[in-house]
């Protein structure tokens, strides 16, 4: 059935585009774009059922419910992934800024001085600890 | 012994606040610089950390080892005289003298990053279940063959200046160990791996990374080209 090969052209295109292209401002644009149509076809499929209901026939699924669920479904699977990958990249962003302040506060052993040079002198604070 | 003033310890810390002060006194007596990422515990290993002698870098929340390794390495690759640079765990697995076998050779063949694994000599002191995990982990990743690699997964490693200088490790959690492979592949560090020897005491195996995190890990492996840049 072409369904089949729709849904799935769908889903292996939209997830090969994702993870090539996230972060960009093309990929941004897209999923406005994408949003805008979808947006429009939910409208279209309020207003006229019945055009859903032969584009349903056409594609070889049976009533136009069932094509609204189909793509309601792939819809969800990507705004799943946009929004891991996005929270993906927040954290990333947060431990650089966690690491920044960490870095700031370091705090070096009070007997600072004889570290580096003798590994021999570091034996007596560490056991008056 | 060799002097080892070029060589920082870098030892990611969350909740080790029972053993973190032995482990750091412990390597001490060998290696003066090291320096401890508190990940953010929350039953006072800074605490432990302060009185010890090693650095303390303290991220303010947790973030992961992952995270942890990758500050404790920009922390030391900034200090003057760093050469050399040690990944160590926390809760006293690791062997000093396998540290210390491990830097010899880093510092006479021509390599680049030195790997601890587990599985070159008797494996049998390894629990089981662990070892059918990770021979598998190597078993499918072809990566892993190619460099001829066969424990990834070893939280102990040594390497020197030109890999702490190029490593940038953005997946916080546990993927970090697949992910420094990848980069071990990509920029062409010239590897080996050491047999070491891991101490599976009652405390670490209770700390250790359960096996069901190999889920998770393989999740964010196969997703972390979203997160490249």
């Amino acid at each position: 059935m072409l369904i089949q090969f729709l849904l799935i052209g769908a889903v292996v295109v939209l997830l090969v585009f994702f993870l090539r292209h996230h972060g960009t401002t093309k990929t941004a644009a897209g999923v406005k774009i994408g949003f805008a149509l979808f947006l429009v076809l939910a409208a279209v499929a309020v207003l006229r059922p019945t055009d859903v209901s032969k584009l349903a026939e056409f594609v070889g699924v049976g009533r136009g419910t069932d094509l609204v669920l189909y793509g309601l479904v792939v819809a969800f699977g990507f705004a799943t992934i946009n929004t891991y990958l996005r929270f993906k990249e927040l954290e990333l962003r947060y431990a650089r800024l966690a690491r920044a302040i960490a870095l700031r506060n370091a705090e070096a052993p009070k007997h600072d001085a004889d570290l580096g040079l003798d590994a021999a002198d570091v034996e007596d604070p560490a056991h008056s600890a | 012994m060799a002097d080892q003033s070029d060589v920082w310890l870098v030892v990611p810390v969350y909740n080790e606040a029972q053993v973190i002060a032995d482990v750091v006194r412990n390597a001490l007596e060998t290696f003066p610089n090291i320096v401890c990422v508190d990940d953010g515990s929350r039953d006072g290993s800074a605490d432990a950390i302060r009185g010890s002698g090693a650095h303390l870098v303290q991220h303010p929340v947790n973030l992961g080892q992952g995270a942890a390794i990758q500050t404790g390495v920009e922390y030391a690759r900034s200090q003057p005289g760093a050469e050399y640079f040690v990944t160590f765990d926390a809760d006293g697995q690791h062997q000093v003298a396998d540290v210390v076998r491990m830097l010899e050779r880093l510092r006479a063949e021509p390599v680049d990053i030195i790997v601890g694994t587990r599985f070159k000599g008797d494996a049998s002191h390894i629990p089981l279940i662990k070892r059918v995990v990770l021979k598998t982990v190597v078993a499918i990743s072809p990566r892993l063959r190619k460099l001829k690699l066969s424990d990834a997964h070893n939280g102990l490693r040594v390497f020197n200046k030109k890999v702490a200088d190029e490593l940038r490790i953005t997946l916080n959690g546990m993927g970090h160990a697949s992910q420094i492979v990848d980069m071990i592949s990509q920029r062409g560090w010239r590897v080996t791996e050491e047999q070491v020897e891991i101490l599976y005491t009652e405390y670490s195996m209770s700390k250790g990374q359960s096996l069901i995190n190999g889920v998770n890990i393989l999740f964010d492996t196969a997703l972390k080209t979203g997160s490249k840049r």
